[in-house]
């Protein structure tokens, strides 16, 4: 029972960051309609950030969340402007390309910043990195639990910004119909650019979250790719409600695969929910929760 | 089109024969050394070291005058940590660089792909870190061969008497075409090795735990990489030698965020002893987890790696303490010039070094006496002069021997280190260590 | 898509002309090496552009079919104790019964969610390759012995082992390039099409679009195994990391496609060159020229830039690899005229 519990709370708390790093892509995705392939890298260059406040300056983790997150958002805007949007307007046979575009920039993130840092493993180890609470005998990580109560706030923010303020709103309606948001004269440009960059802003934020218990060097962006698109697709691409389910789905289905199969098929649970719910429930959750 | 195809040959062969041109060879020119390493990539840290102890040790060299009157030039591919690339590094060395000899290769992956270009050549290539024992076997690569050890593998289950002897009979023939296959690349079987085999890793740590520990059972972790998966099985074998089960094996993906699930797992089964075999972060994940879920069994065990460098302490912390890892190499070891490097390195690099580093540093002191005792460079002559390397560097012994099917492979011992106090002491065997260890360890005490 | 006239001709048949006769002047293994790498990748970005560039059916999983193909070379000596030249043939077949079945169930998904779903058996292959070891012996690979040999201590640069390797992949690649050009000048190819431009319409025609994307997708497969097949025989080592890499194989694939040019027979065969031989001259700085360079010069600046490049030469692939997508978008051989215009008119404005 001890076992059981102790892998739900671990699958529970790490779906919440999860949840994090799925929203800045279901935002993109729902909006942008493409898959965006660097955001484990965009991800890695908020933790860098994070990394360094901390190495130069002694700035808690938790703190310079309020540098990761603007800076990010700035680097996002800038991705969009003037690497994806460009795209946009070329005559090509293929609308992959900005797909495409992604991965190169995800490669250029990746070298720069091993060119800055090299591949030396970093980490910021706090005081509270290790520090635990205990119900019983299930174990609980401080920091994570930390995590969570941030992810929720920040999902509750997002949440109010896209259905209170007029910028969201005309994310939500852009991310329903282009077009139709256009002729209501909603500039689609400016949108595309915001959604990126904080679609950016929440994944930089869930690698500063991750920052006091992880590590970090250059190539760890890739898995976290393949992480956001499988909670993108078991939520429901551009549902935000969706990308919390998927996030938690995943987090435990993994810490239940792990216990309970091997934790060598960690990544293969993800996968195969993944394509099961592409074939047998397209739209993902969003299809159930209807938001 | 037309344009742009010639164009690019063109370049392109301009750009070769220009290169051609420029490395004419005249008597005084340095010896040119090819050294295969991980410069970019995920391996990358440990690719730094080594090379690091490469460039060392040949300034060294050079300080004294060279080889023969020659000066060495070391010249580094980068093989990003890809099979691939590290093949296409090793073909441009050995025919564009027109190197003597190849060094380096460090994961096993990529040192098996480039081997295969250095046996097709009979090109000299001594490998200072690749472990894997296939990669020194030749016999496992061919089909006969591969035949002949599954069959070996169905024998164990078979208890019929005269089916055991027809499996038998089979096996002898399938060795033998195996024997006759491998033939045809005997002779142009080129790869020497520096460190011992992953097999082997553990065998210093098997003697610490009969005599010392003395689990009963064992839970078995590891990364799922040519390394760990090796790493593991061998683990797995010597247990059984010893005659402790194996509760739970189990692979993980390098990179994870998350062990408390397996870990929890681990802790329910309540082994005396768990044994891992990780890298770096995945080492000081497992640890600082473990901590965090109070697991106390007799002793946590790391299977070199990650478990022996100085970031493991820094990432770990207190949960390091009074980890106990085999090793290949410690600077406290009575070996002539071991504690010189270690010094050495520290006070030039500003940086602490570990066995990767001995193992580069000794590579090229075994690279610079061959090159001084062969007739003359060409590759038949160094793999000649390789064959007879008898020699004695920091990191032991060099003396390329043949056995369990492996061939040109250095023999040595393996160690046990255990972090004192913040220290990598070394602990085992008894008569060569001055630190005593320190067991039973209360690890929820430890770890307070 | 009919060949229109002869002129469009003459600069492929001069090509092959080039490449048929490449070894008997060039005996260096390495360039040998580099141009059998780029000719593999001539196979798999052709077999690419079949899917995505006429079919309009994005794939980003190319490594699945690749991986299959080496796998089953590589099984083939394992088990069986075949030789793994079979492994070449059969690997193009386990590719396709690979991909049929795929195709069949995962085709009813359209643009990104196909192009998602691809990832995801990328991914999925490569953690069965990695995780059933008692058929892959999983991350320990598959290491086998070449075929051919050059003779022993022969001097270096004489006589090539590549040679033989050579003209199968040349073969190998000249075949599916031909299949490319055959598939779109028959029915086959205006089904593909009208699939690409519109799938609606095409459906409303009468088309069963299923049914056509899945003999699009076998053929790439396909092709794609082949290459597998042939890769397990040149190398002689593989890893489920290798031959199963998103990054390395199905990215890099289609790279291929997008710099030569999507939907144009030849532009995958030029993307496979650009991208070989500058991934190798980022790597090692203009092939060792920069260093040749600052050593002939004696310039500390040069040599201190050269060692700056070469470290940072996934960086400046990366840097390219941006450049062309932004400016060229329809790759080197679409957008050639407006390449060609553009640096002419640079010139003219010079002169």
């Amino acid at each position: 029972m001890d076992l059981f519990l102790q892998t739900l709370v671990s699958g529970f708390l790490k779906g919440g960051l999860y949840a994090l790093i799925g929203m800045g892509m279901t935002l993109i995705m729902g909006v942008m309609g493409i898959i965006n392939l660097a955001h484990g890298q965009i991800m890695m260059v908020g933790m860098y950030i994070t990394y360094s406040l901390f190495a130069l300056y002694g700035v808690d983790p938790y703190l310079s969340l309020f540098v990761s997150m603007p800076a990010i958002f700035v680097l996002g805007v800038t991705i969009q402007k003037y690497l994806l949007n460009p795209l946009l307007r070329a005559e090509t046979i293929l609308p992959e390309n900005q797909v495409l575009m992604t991965v190169g920039v995800g490669m250029v993130l990746t070298e720069v910043m091993r060119f800055i840092f090299t591949s030396d493993y970093k980490s910021a180890r706090t005081s509270y990195s290790n520090a635990t609470f205990f119900l019983g005998e299930i174990s609980f990580s401080v920091p994570l639990v930390i995590d969570l109560f941030i992810a929720i706030m920040m999902t509750v923010a997002l949440f109010l910004f896209l259905v209170k303020t007029d910028t969201g709103k005309s994310i939500r309606a852009t991310a329903q119909d282009k077009e139709a948001a256009s002729l209501m004269g909603i500039n689609a440009e400016r949108i595309t650019y915001i959604t990126f960059g904080l679609g950016s802003a929440l994944v930089a934020a869930a690698g500063t979250l991750l920052m006091p218990i992880f590590y970090l060097f250059p190539d760890i962006g890739g898995p976290f790719t393949r992480k956001a698109f499988v909670i993108c697709v078991l939520g429901g691409l551009g549902s935000t409600v969706g990308a919390i389910f998927g996030g938690i789905t995943l987090g435990l289905a993994e810490a239940f695969g792990a216990t309970y199969v091997a934790m060598e098929f960690e990544d293969m649970i993800g996968l195969v929910m993944f394509i099961l719910v592409l074939l047998f429930l397209p739209g993902g959750f969003k299809r159930i929760t209807k938001i | 089109m037309r344009k742009l195809v010639t164009l690019l040959f063109m370049g392109f062969i301009l750009a070769g024969s220009l290169a051609l041109t420029s490395e004419q060879a005249r008597a005084a020119d340095p010896i040119k050394v090819g050294i295969l390493l991980p410069i970019t990539g995920k391996h990358a840290k440990f690719g730094e070291i080594e090379k690091l102890s490469f460039e060392m040790a040949v300034a060294e060299i050079n300080k004294k005058g060279g080889v023969n009157g020659r000066l060495i030039k070391l010249i580094i591919e980068d093989t990003t940590g890809k099979p691939d690339v590290g093949r296409s590094a090793a073909e441009k060395l050995i025919s564009q660089d027109k190197v003597v000899m190849l060094g380096g290769g460090y994961s096993s992956s990529v040192t098996a792909a480039t081997a295969g270009v250095a046996i097709n050549k009979g090109f000299p290539f001594l490998v200072n870190t690749g472990s894997a024992d296939i990669i020194t076997q030749p016999t496992a690569h061919t089909p006969s061969g591969k035949k002949a050890a599954k069959l070996k593998k169905s024998l164990k289950k078979e208890k019929d008497k005269a089916k055991i002897a027809k499996i038998k009979k089979e096996i002898a023939a399938f060795q033998a075409r195996a024997d006759k296959e491998v033939e045809r690349i005997l002779p142009r079987f080129s790869i020497f090795r520096l460190n011992p085999p992953v097999s082997e890793y553990a065998s210093g740590l098997e003697g610490f735990l009969a005599e010392v520990v003395k689990p009963k059972t064992v839970a078995i972790l590891h990364e799922n990489s040519l390394f760990g998966t090796k790493g593991a099985a061998s683990f797995e074998k010597s247990a059984k030698r010893l005659g402790i089960k194996v509760l739970l094996k189990e692979g993980y993906d390098a990179g994870a965020v998350d062990f408390k699930p397996l870990l929890a797992k681990v802790k329910s089964k309540n082994p005396d002893l768990v044994y891992m075999v990780s890298y770096i972060l995945d080492a000081s994940l497992l640890m600082n987890q473990s901590m965090e879920l109070k697991m106390n069994p007799k002793l946590f065990a790391g299977a070199a790696a990650g478990f022996t460098l100085p970031e493991f302490k820094e990432n770990a912390g207190k949960a390091s303490e009074k980890v106990v890892s085999a090793t290949l190499w410690h600077q406290s070891l009575p070996l002539p010039g071991a504690k010189e490097y270690f010094d050495k390195f520290r006070k030039k690099y500003n940086r602490d070094t570990e066995y990767h580093g001995a193992e580069a540093y000794s590579a090229a002191y075994v690279i610079a006496d061959v090159l001084k005792r062969a007739k003359s460079h060409k590759a038949k002559d160094i793999r000649t002069a390789l064959a007879q390397t008898d020699m004695m560097t920091v990191f032991g012994p060099v003396k390329f021997v043949s056995y369990k099917q492996m061939i040109n492979q250095n023999k040595l011992e393996t160690y046990v280190v255990q972090w004192i106090d913040g220290k990598l002491r070394m602990i085992w065997p008894k008569n060569l260590s001055k630190t005593h260890y320190v067991y039973p360890v209360d690890w929820l005490k430890e770890r307070k | 898509m009919k060949v229109k006239n002869r002129r469009m001709m003459t600069a492929p048949l001069a090509a092959l002309l080039f490449l048929l006769v490449f070894p008997l002047f060039v005996s260096n293994d390495y360039y040998l090496h580099l141009m059998i790498l780029a000719l593999m990748w001539v196979m798999i970005g052709s077999a690419w552009n079949l899917l995505a560039g006429y079919t309009g059916q994005v794939s980003f999983g190319d490594a699945a079919f690749f991986g299959t193909g080496a796998y089953t070379a590589g099984l083939l000596v394992n088990h069986l104790g075949w030789s793994p030249w079979w492994g070449i043939p059969l690997g193009g077949v386990t590719a396709a019964l690979l991909g049929l079945p795929f195709g069949w169930i995962c085709f009813r998904l359209r643009g990104a969610y196909f192009a998602l779903a691809t990832l995801a058996l990328n991914e999925i292959m490569r953690h069965i390759a990695t995780i059933w070891e008692s058929l892959t012996d999983g991350m320990v690979g598959i290491m086998i012995l070449q075929t051919f040999y050059a003779p022993i201590d022969s001097p270096i640069g004489e006589l090539s082992s590549k040679t033989p390797y050579y003209y199968i992949i040349l073969f190998m690649a000249v075949f599916s390039v031909s299949t490319v050009i055959w598939v779109m000048n028959s029915k086959l190819g205006y089904y593909f099409l009208s699939i690409r431009e519109d799938q609606d319409a095409a459906e409303s025609l009468g088309i069963n679009t299923h049914y056509y994307k899945m003999i699009s997708l076998g053929i790439a497969a396909a092709l794609t195994g082949l290459a597998g097949g042939f890769y397990m025989n040149y190398m002689g080592f593989i890893d489920p990391e290798t031959v199963f890499s998103l990054h390395d194989i199905s990215i890099m694939a289609i790279l291929v496609g997008i710099v030569g040019g999507v939907g144009s027979v030849y532009g995958p065969a030029v993307g496979a060159f650009i991208m070989v031989m500058m991934q190798e001259a980022f790597r090692t700085g203009g092939f060792g020229l920069l260093d040749a360079f600052a050593e002939y010069t004696g310039s500390q600046f040069v040599a201190t830039s050269a060692s700056l490049i070469t470290g940072a030469h996934v960086l400046g692939f990366g840097v390219l690899v941006v450049l062309v997508i932004r400016y060229m978008p329809n790759g080197v051989v679409g957008d050639w005229s407006r390449l060609m215009k553009f640096i002419l008119g640079r010139f003219q404005r010079q002169v």
